[in-house]
């Protein structure tokens, strides 16, 4: 048929005579309907084949007529197909071994089409009837192609070979994108992809590694030698075009396994689709990358490049080692811009063909956004017919993905001296993040939606207790500084919760009508009774005192819970007074007292009816480190004779409270909230609070030779420094009234007797350290003791300041 | 308020995550759930010794969300102004170790003079230690 059949097959697509032609030219044709055209009509095989090849397709019978007159008869301009054909098989030759390989791989995949071979011939015959032919642009394109390809060492690899190939192939699929996709995808390279792979890599002796490339491997030679200086201008687009044959891999794998997260932007769906605009296009994308200084840095130093997958090594290795890296400036105008491996520093870029006539190269040179809208503004024109192939949410993600791209250019331009605006736009390439927006908007909002939804809450005061105080101290704390300061210092971002109302939900279980009986549906809301639990009381014999004493504990415990709780209550009222309205708040006073005093019973072990006869209760209570710190607490809201129950009680029973706190040590902190009782205690009050604490039965005037009480007393911290409160509310009080009762009281004198005597006859040793020691209680002492004990109480007591 | 979305944007910002077994990771959020169940991009588990540390490259991390006792965005500018001083792997992991060392005879101290005091703290197995 053609005169040069043998020699087209073999320039065309491969070089191996056994394998059928028509596979040959399908299988490399599969980005290039124009060939494979051409080829179909040029096959050795015999011309019925061609003819009932395209009688299946349904053709009319003009358009085959027209087909074979334009391939064989009158209607054939041999010259310019054969022409165009020898030019772009000069690329080819170049890489003869990359051919060599292309074609096994081709045959693979031929063997591996096979059925699907038979459609994409249709198909892509069905695509190429007239454009190609008469298309200007095209024509142009595909004249101007070899001439762009032959600057740059071609001693390429097989991914360039490929590329070139496939590129030359299927300059007009810029409609039939989809289709070509879908064959894109359908075509099982990996297999044979890797092989080359692995003879790419041996040819440029980079090692295949399966962990991370970046520790440790060798300089990776961004540019071969040979080529011709890199330009500067994909320097700083920093742009990375991947050889369609690394897309491949991706490609077919993407399609068949989708991704859960369908909208996913990995970087091999972006591939996939540049890749089919990438296949329309006239010029050979093989523009690949050059490795910037940076890049290589991110790449090899940067510790978080994670680890590459090996087929994504090969890819970069691939990527790096071509020779087409070089390439004129001009073949990047008519690059397609995809996606490398997700190492650090790879940018994603669309760039689209411009689809009318390629302009030349100073397209390059424009701003890097810039050059991204121009370039993907047409692509995405011709994207939007053509994606009906994809996954739906592919596709959206594509729309999306231009839309933010656009969106950052304005914002760019937009933007300045916002936290990107002092980056020249070469870094702002860098920091785009090729899976930025993995998660659309819409699933953001919705996870947002189902945390707010979580922190919804009828009352925050109780859900989110310390997130509400913190908040309040720190309201209150800018609040001041604004009232100090210039201004609000700063700001504090406070998350917004959504308030819901309380509703009060009746539940009524599901009620069926008609039916005999309750239905056992049981569901959280209404659950049935599983276990039938009775509670029996055990009999008084058989407790054992072990079991009693165990008992009396957990009796105390809960008694201190309840308390607790009302304890919490009462702290809370002050804020819900001030949330109520006012005709509530009488009726929280109320309550608020009754709980007071329920408290207050509580601690003291009064059951209502019975006379407060013991303190054994509220000492048990103060025998728990809980019980005390509640104590504490809950002082300052007890009137003041309840106040000074309390203490009393505890300095009668100091000495043993001092010993069941031995453990603990938490007695220190009754100190304050006493003191505080403590000054407002009138003068007999604090004369009898003396008394017991020095233990001594209000009618004895016998000392004793050595009091034990008090001595327990001083040799803890507690009892000291509650004996010095005592004792300096007792001068405060002397010293306020001059005709004071205190000195016409015959108890606090003797008392008092009594506290120095023992003062003095503690060795210094076993004087505990009070926590505090007040300064009135030299001249208080100076009142009781003569000069000479005085003395001796100072420095045993270092109540001069100065000593310390 | 966009709690779990605004780091998402096209500007990657980094997230330090602080799991149960006290490992830090940084990485790139990419993914996240109402469980709090991470992908975690380029992540980088970063070692803490005394002032030093220093990282391991992981790369993807999905860690589930039970997992996670605390999520938050790394101030880019600000994380290069630390007091800590970065090491390599290796050092760090000897830091590591001696650290665990130093921790575990303590502990064994510990226990041996409660021992002797008639004291045993339970051991807290079940709950999250380190």
């Amino acid at each position: 048929m053609c005169p040069d059949g043998d020699a087209c097959v073999a320039r065309g697509g491969g070089s191996e005579p056994e394998r059928g032609p028509r596979g040959a030219s399908l299988a490399v044709g599969v980005s290039a309907p124009l060939t494979m055209f051409r080829y179909q009509s040029l096959e050795d095989c015999p011309p019925d084949e061609d003819e009932d090849a395209f009688q299946t397709l349904g053709e009319e019978d003009e358009d085959i007529d027209q087909f074979n007159d334009d391939t064989f008869g009158a209607g054939a301009i041999d010259d310019d197909w054969q022409e165009a054909h020898e030019r772009l098989a000069e690329l080819e030759d170049k890489p003869a071994t990359a051919r060599e390989l292309e074609d096994g791989t081709v045959s693979d995949e031929m063997d591996l089409l096979g059925h699907h071979e038979e459609n994409l011939a249709e198909r892509l015959s069905k695509l190429v009837i007239d454009n190609e032919l008469e298309d200007p642009a095209i024509m142009q394109a595909v004249q101007t192609q070899p001439s762009m390809l032959q600057p740059g060492g071609l001693n390429s690899s097989i991914w360039d070979g490929s590329a070139v190939l496939r590129r030359i192939r299927g300059p007009l699929l810029t409609q039939e994108m989809p289709a070509v996709s879908v064959l894109e995808y359908a075509l099982p390279q990996k297999p044979s992809q890797t092989q080359e792979d692995e003879r790419d890599l041996s040819e440029r002796a980079l090692p295949r590694r399966s962990s991370s490339p970046v520790i440790g491997s060798p300089p990776v030679r961004a540019v071969p030698i040979g080529t011709p200086p890199k330009q500067g201008a994909m320097a700083n687009f920093n742009q990375q075009i991947l050889c369609p044959k690394p897309v491949h891999i991706r490609a077919p794998m993407q399609q068949r396994y989708p991704a859960p997260y369908g909208e996913r932007m990995s970087p091999n769906q972006l591939c996939n689709v540049p890749n089919s605009s990438l296949l329309g296009h006239p010029f050979p994308p093989s523009v690949t990358p050059v490795f910037t200084h940076l890049q290589r840095a991110q790449l090899l130093g940067g510790a978080q490049a994670g680890r590459m997958s090996p087929s994504q090594f090969a890819r970069v290795s691939g990527l790096v080692g071509s020779p087409l890296a070089s390439m004129n400036p001009k073949l990047l105008q008519g690059r397609v811009g995809q996606m490398v491996s997700p190492a650090s520093g790879f940018r994603a870029f669309f760039g689209g063909p411009p689809p009318s006539a390629p302009t030349p190269s100073q397209q390059q040179h424009p701003p890097c956004p810039g050059s991204h809208l121009q370039n993907l503004r047409p692509h995405s024109q011709m994207f939007r017919p053509d994606t009906t192939h994809l996954h739906p949410q592919h596709r959206r993600l594509l729309h999306q993905r231009q839309q933010q791209n656009r969106n950052q250019h304005r914002s760019l331009n937009g933007w300045g001296g916002d936290r990107g605006g002092h980056r020249t736009c070469h870094q702002e390439q860098l920091r785009k993040d090729p899976y930025a927006n993995l998660m659309l908007q819409r699933e953001k909002d919705w996870v947002s939606k189902i945390q707010m939804m979580q922190l919804q809450s009828t009352d925050p005061y109780l859900d989110d207790f310390y997130y509400q105080n913190y908040f309040q101290k720190l309201e209150k704390v800018s609040a001041a500084e604004e009232m100090h300061g210039d201004g609000p210092k700063k700001e504090r971002t406070k998350l917004i919760t959504p308030q819901v109302a309380k509703l009060e939900h009746a539940y009524k279980p599901v009620q069926f009508e008609g039916s005999l009986g309750k239905l056992t549906v049981s569901s959280v809301n209404n659950p049935r009774k599983m276990i039938d639990a009775v509670v029996t009381s055990r009999s008084e014999d058989d407790e054992t005192t072990e079991k009693q004493v165990r008992d009396k504990r957990r009796q105390t415990l809960v008694t201190i819970e309840k308390t607790y709780s009302l304890l919490l209550d009462v702290e809370d009222y002050e804020r819900r007074y001030l949330l109520s309205l006012e005709g509530q708040r009488p009726t929280l006073m109320e309550e608020r007292k009754q709980k007071i005093c329920d408290m207050y019973d509580n601690l003291r072990g009064k059951m209502p009816g019975q006379e407060r006869l013991s303190d054994d209760h509220f000492v048990q209570i103060m025998c728990i480190r809980k019980g005390k710190r509640m104590v504490a607490r809950i002082l300052p809201f007890l009137s003041p004779e309840q106040a000074t129950d309390i203490l009393m009680a505890t300095a009668r029973n100091l000495p043993f409270l001092i010993k069941k706190d031995a453990q603990d040590e938490v007695l220190p902190c009754l100190l304050r909230p006493f003191s505080l009782v403590l000054y407002h205690l009138p003068s007999e009050t604090v004369t009898s609070l003396l008394q017991q604490l020095a233990n001594l039965p209000q009618s004895a005037t016998v000392p004793a030779p050595a009091n034990l009480h008090l001595a327990a007393v001083l040799q803890n911290k507690f009892g000291l420094s509650l004996l010095y409160l005592v004792l300096s509310r007792g001068e405060e009080l002397q010293s306020s009234h001059d005709a004071t009762e205190l000195m016409q009281d015959n108890q606090w004198t003797e008392l008092m007797f009594t506290a120095t005597r023992e003062l003095l006859r503690i060795p210094q040793a076993a004087l505990a350290k009070p926590v505090s020691t007040p300064s009135n209680l030299l001249s208080l002492f100076s009142r009781y003791v003569d000069q000479q004990k005085l003395n001796v109480l100072e420095t045993k007591l270092q109540l001069v300041q100065g000593i310390r | 308020v966009c709690p779990a979305g605004a780091d998402l944007i096209s500007l990657p910002e980094k997230h330090l995550v602080l799991l149960r077994d006290g490992r830090t990771l940084i990485g790139y959020l990419r993914s996240i759930d109402q469980f709090a169940n991470l992908v975690l991009h380029q992540t980088v588990e970063r070692i803490h010794v005394g002032k030093k540390y220093g990282d391991i490259p992981r790369g993807i991390f999905v860690v589930r969300g039970e997992n996670v006792v605390l999520l938050g965005e790394i101030d880019l500018e600000k994380e290069s102004d630390t007091p800590l001083q970065q090491v390599s792997i290796e050092e760090i992991l000897e830091e590591q170790r001696v650290e665990q060392q130093a921790k575990q005879e303590s502990e064994k101290l510990k226990v041996q003079a409660l021992k002797e005091r008639g004291l045993s703290i339970p051991r807290a197995d079940t709950l999250d230690e380190y």
